[in-house]
């Protein structure tokens, strides 16, 4: 019956006892289960802090064409195209932290090693994001470059020198989205990381 | 018996499957279509420029004036941007192509240090090509709110090639996107 097994004992043929006494020690001491967590957590916070902060950046400044004459001149995020793809990219982040956050915590009270398993969806997964986010960073970092310095060549002129606060709110949010994908980036490594150490370990 | 059963201690010394060969030929060819890629975004942008004549009417009672303009690449930081990253992508797939081909059969941090370069490469080129695509995009279709006009009606050939190296460019982004899922998936075979 165990002549294949020769170092294992007999009743170990019934694996789910023995693993489930096991994986929770296995985890215990290792750090990249918290910190994938820690991570999540955090990414959701700055995600949503982005979002949040360039959903409020309108700003309404009366320009005065002659005395006595004033009309309003607003400055709001749907004015740029790359400004809502910011907002929806980073909203897509937020939520996906949250799923991917639940889903890290279950798989890690399983017992079963699914929580390993669970790292290849998340390399792919989290890759892909990473994309989205950095595309939106860029977009946004990009257009609000050409609105702080403007660009002679295109006679584009600058909207930072009348629409301060509106700028700063912009850098602000587009900072945010910068460390939201550092984030992203940080998860990948994590993953890969923890992916080849269980390689190497067989 | 340790041979058979612990593959992922010996590595490649004892195993060279026909599977794991497979995969090895596909990471290095996507590598090489990325190479590719990334390097014509780059020179197809960088030898991007137009010049053209705009006529204008200084005083309606004269014809019109025929001022030349030029549009170059080296105008629009965002173009800078885009071309750098590809220069870059472009030099660290050849680096990680020698380096992937030496290493053969051997260690395995080297797999490991590329593929997390590949991550890092995959952010760049994809907020490259953010940038450049949100900058095309007002160049294309202006932006009233901000009065910033459209400019690829004067310089159509110039907005044509910039979109050429963008999708070229988002093509190389891709590439390295599915060098990370080959990692993964080879890595998955093994477990």
């Amino acid at each position: 019956m165990a002549s294949h097994d020769t170092t294992t004992p007999p009743h170990a043929t019934i694996e789910k006892p023995l693993k489930s006494s096991q994986l929770p020690q296995q985890y215990k001491g290792s750090w990249g289960p918290a910190l994938d967590v820690a991570l999540r957590m955090f990414l959701f916070a700055t995600a949503i802090v982005a979002v949040i902060i360039m959903a409020a950046s309108k700003q309404t400044k009366l320009i005065s064409l002659f005395p006595g004459f004033a009309i309003p001149l607003e400055a709001k995020f749907t004015q740029s195209p790359a400004f809502i793809y910011a907002i929806a990219a980073l909203s897509v982040a937020c939520l996906y932290s949250i799923i991917t956050g639940v889903l890290s915590v279950f798989a890690l009270m399983k017992p079963g090693g699914s929580w390993t398993k669970l790292q290849f969806h998340f390399v792919i997964l989290d890759a892909l994001l990473l994309g989205i986010v950095a595309a939106a960073t860029g977009g946004a970092g990009g257009v609000a470059y050409i609105g702080l310095k403007g660009n002679s060549h295109t006679n584009w002129n600058k909207v930072c020198d009348k629409f301060g606060s509106f700028c700063s709110h912009l850098a602000g949010s587009i900072v945010l989205s910068l460390v939201s994908s550092i984030t992203l980036l940080l998860l990948v490594w994590l993953s890969v990381y923890v992916l080849s150490k269980k390689l190497a370990r067989g | 018996m340790d041979m058979q059963y612990k593959e992922g201690i010996n590595g490649e010394v004892g195993i060279r499957s026909a599977g794991k060969g497979k995969v090895k030929r596909s990471d290095l060819f996507v590598r090489f279509l990325a190479l590719v890629l990334t390097l014509a975004a780059a020179v197809v942008l960088g030898a991007n420029n137009q010049s053209t004549t705009v006529s204008v009417k200084i005083v309606p009672s004269l014809p019109p004036v025929n001022l030349p303009v030029t549009a170059k690449w080296l105008y629009m930081s965002a173009f800078v941007y885009l071309v750098i990253a590809n220069a870059i992508a472009c030099f660290y797939a050849t680096m990680s192509l020698v380096v992937t081909l030496a290493a053969r059969g051997g260690k395995k941090n080297v797999t490991l240090i590329v593929t997390i370069l590949d991550i890092v490469m995959v952010a760049l080129l994809f907020s490259a090509m953010g940038a450049a695509g949100a900058v095309g995009l007002i160049g294309l279709k202006g932006n009233s709110h901000l009065q910033w006009g459209k400019v690829c009606n004067v310089f159509d050939k110039f907005c044509h090639q910039t979109a050429a190296a963008m999708i070229l460019s988002f093509n190389g982004s891709i590439c390295y996107l599915l060098l990370v899922v080959l990692a993964t998936i080879n890595v998955y075979k093994k477990f």
